[in-house]
């Protein structure tokens, strides 16, 4: 009797008990069941389309795209392809752009917002109250129609110094030209910029070593321009200017930003430095007060704790957030079509009314944005991995 | 423990390749046993007696249209006006005996083929061009062209165009989701002028704004549009200028679903039914004097016994006094054409009738 029960203790349930077992299958269940259900749907939709004679291959993408995109050399025989690539670059140019300016907008008003200055304060609280309750697509429209389309027409258009020329069909800025030496000049940048980094690696070093204040920045950025100037001498300076001038109907010389692109980014930068301030705020007063009153004791400057104490550890607990408004604003690019500038969604949109299949169309658009989406995680995950609290 | 690991992940993704085989194997079979009766009830969902049936089932044809095209369909009060409008009441009327069966469906212009293939609507009469590509390409099937239209281009009274060939280096905004950016491109490359840029709005009061901004400096469209919107220009229609040049064949027609040709006759004979009492002379004002007509031919247009007794039923599944119904409730072409583009300021131009000069012509109804 008691050798029978220590073998059943030993021995294994029945299958249809076996905890092991069970979990496997319940989970075979369940991913059966999904995959079961998106073969019923891309079943149901094939024969769908198959019935109401809609295309879903992808044979249109070398057909010609039959648009043109203002701003930018495409031709309108070149294939739907190349079209959907000149709007992703436009989709990334808007998004990196905006993505610098709101973090710098957001943590300027995020750090005014805790200002003791009881007007700065409020202002950067009226910002904040104001801008996130708005909208997104009503800011867009508004910045188009209220700012941008207000700008002098071609008649009254003129030239600030030849520096900045805004007018309704652009805005035009000064910028360089480069002699056909635009590869020798990235160089020299490129060299400058591992200058900086060196120096201001060598003043960490001597800081750790002797305690010398290490005036990093300082270092840094001398580095950068003795080097950049330097390089540029010897390159026989290759730099030149051109100044926007306007030649009947249309802004030449410089770089001319579009009243569209210009508009979406004003809105997409307005909107999201709202929320990023809110997160800035949020963080700088999660870290412990204990860090600010210890600082303060050792005799460090307003300046010097927010900078080496209270920021660093902000920053920690910011990135995830502020990762999560780099995806928004991204995506939200996609609000342009309300004001004609030709992203990604709207050189889809257009495609799709000069023939190109809808469902093919969309499909293409969900996996990019979803491809963008993922790299900028990725790089947010990455800033975020580094930033993290080493637990040992 | 690594090791470990690694295992329950290989077992896991051994289980999931088998599990997806299994499934899709399980799916194949099913698709060749028991799908077939399913696949076939899809069909003939889509494809059962044409939607003709399933509008006669339901009382009412829903009609894809806009409201804010101005001589084409415009919102006035919860009235659909217009042109179109009045086109899909021809449609309900042949069908449905009952000119005021119609649910209008107001779509986005992107939106429109996707409202027709999923049967959100069973026509579109929406100022639609039809083009070779979207015959082939949308899932949709064009019928008779309701209007014959051109692109043409419209300028600031003031400016100092006179035709498309004084316009290089200029801005042109359109209207999104047409032909009509593609043609100002190929104009523009077929003249040899220079373009700057085509921008295109989705929403006409945005396209608006901008041209009144000085954004661009021609709107092109099709020139009953351009009309249309003139009409209405804030700042009075003499603050603007169509030129004369009209650079692309639009012909507006409706489309039904692709493969739906009972559907496709029905609305074509209900087209031709306002070209053909026109070209009669029969309008809704007269119609009554038509009546036992001793003409044979009117006698079989608009449903009178004709000599061997009974009705003339060419067969198209239409009731047998579907033109009476047609003109009496709503009008023949020209009345149609008269109450909502004249005002506008369009003249008849090609769409007059055939024995005129003109594009309309109905095959007999015989």
């Amino acid at each position: 009797m008691t050798t029978a029960t220590t073998t059943t203790a030993t021995q294994r349930p029945p299958l249809w008990r076996d905890v092991r077992i069970l979990r496997i299958v319940f989970q075979a269940v369940a991913v059966a069941a999904v995959v079961a259900f998106g073969l019923w749907l891309w079943n149901n939709l094939q024969t769908n389309a198959e019935t109401t004679n809609i295309p879903l291959g992808f044979d249109y993408l070398d057909q010609p795209a039959d648009l043109t995109v203002p701003g930018n050399s495409f031709n309108q025989s070149q294939s739907v392809r190349d079209a959907i690539m000149v709007g992703l670059g436009n989709t990334v140019r808007v998004a990196i752009a905006g993505i610098v300016l709101a973090t710098v907008l957001g943590t300027l008003i995020g750090i005014a917002r805790l200002s003791t200055n009881w007007l700065l304060a409020n202002l950067a609280r009226a910002y904040v109250e104001l801008f996130r309750n708005i909208p997104l697509l009503i800011i867009v429209v508004f910045s188009y129609s209220a700012i941008f389309l207000r700008l002098p027409s071609l008649d009254s258009a003129q030239s600030y110094a030849g520096v900045l020329l805004p007018s309704i069909r652009g805005i035009g800025v000064v910028w360089f030209t480069t002699d056909e030496k635009g590869g020798a000049i990235g160089a020299v940048a490129i060299v400058a910029l591992v200058a900086m980094v060196a120096a201001v690696r060598w003043r960490r070093s001597v800081q750790d070593r002797t305690g010398a204040p290490s005036h990093g920045g300082l270092y840094g950025v001398g580095a950068l321009l003795v080097v950049f100037v330097a390089g540029l001498a010897v390159l026989g300076f290759p730099l030149g200017f051109t100044t926007p001038e306007l030649d009947g109907r249309r802004i030449v010389g410089g770089i001319t930003m579009l009243p569209e692109y210009a508009a979406l980014l004003f809105a997409l930068v307005v909107y999201t430095a709202s929320h990023i301030a809110e997160i800035v705020r949020g963080s700088i007063q999660a870290v412990p007060k204990g860090q600010n009153e210890a600082a303060s004791a050792l005799a460090l400057s307003v300046s010097q704790r927010m900078r080496l104490i209270v920021l660093p550890q902000a920053m920690r607990i910011a990135v995830p957030a502020l990762g999560n408004q780099y995806l928004n604003l991204t995506k939200n690019s996609s609000l342009a079509v309300a004001i004609s500038f030709f992203e990604l969604t709207k050189i889809t949109q257009v495609s799709i009314a000069n023939r190109a299949p809808a469902v093919p169309s969309y499909t293409l658009l969900l996996v990019i944005y979803l491809a963008l989406s993922l790299i900028l995680s990725l790089i947010v995950n990455l800033a975020n991995r580094r930033l993290a609290l080493v637990e040992r | 423990m690594t090791d470990r690991r690694t295992v329950r992940w290989l077992g896991a993704i051994a289980v999931l390749a088998v599990v997806m085989a299994a499934c899709s194997g399980d799916d194949d079979d099913s698709s060749s046993g028991t799908t077939d009766p399913d696949g076939d009830t899809e069909i003939t969902l889509a494809q059962e007696g044409s939607r003709l049936e399933a509008i006669r089932e339901e009382g009412v044809l829903k009609c894809g249209t806009r409201d804010a095209l101005p001589g084409f369909a415009v919102l006035e009060g919860s009235d659909h006006v217009g042109f179109d409008a009045d086109f899909c009441r021809v449609i309900a009327a042949a069908i449905l005996g009952d000119a005021e069966a119609v649910e209008f469906v107001d779509l986005e212009t992107e939106a429109r083929f996707t409202a027709l293939q999923s049967g959100e609507i069973d026509v579109l009469v929406r100022n639609t061009t039809f083009t070779a590509g979207r015959d082939g390409g949308e899932g949709a099937t064009f019928v008779q062209p309701n209007f014959y239209d051109g692109q043409g281009m419209m300028v600031n009274a003031d400016s100092e165009f006179e035709s498309i060939e004084d316009m290089s280096s200029t801005s042109i905004c359109v209207a999104a989701g047409t032909t009509t950016e593609g043609n100002v491109a190929s104009e523009f490359e077929r003249l040899g002028l220079d373009l700057i840029e085509v921008l295109s709005f989705s929403d006409t009061a945005q396209l608006q704004d901008a041209f009144i901004a000085g954004r661009c400096d021609g709107w092109s469209s099709d020139t009953s549009q351009l009309t249309g919107f003139r009409s209405e220009f804030p700042d009075g229609p003499d603050a603007l200028r169509i030129l004369p040049d009209v650079f692309s064949k639009e012909p507006l027609a409706p489309a039904v679903r692709d493969g739906d040709t009972d559907l496709a006759q029905a609305v074509n004979w209900a087209i031709y039914a306002t070209i053909q009492a026109e070209e009669f002379g029969i309008d809704s004002s007269n119609i009554g004097d038509f009546a036992g007509s001793e003409d044979p031919n009117i006698r079989k247009f608009l449903g009178d016994d004709i000599e061997e007794g009974g009705t003339f039923d060419p067969g198209l599944d239409l009731p047998s006094d579907f033109n009476l119904q047609v003109i009496t409730q709503v009008g023949n072409y020209a009345e149609i054409f008269e109450e909502h583009l004249a005002p506008l300021g369009l003249d008849r131009g090609e769409n007059t009738l055939w024995s005129d000069g003109g594009l309309l012509y109905a095959p007999p109804y015989r």
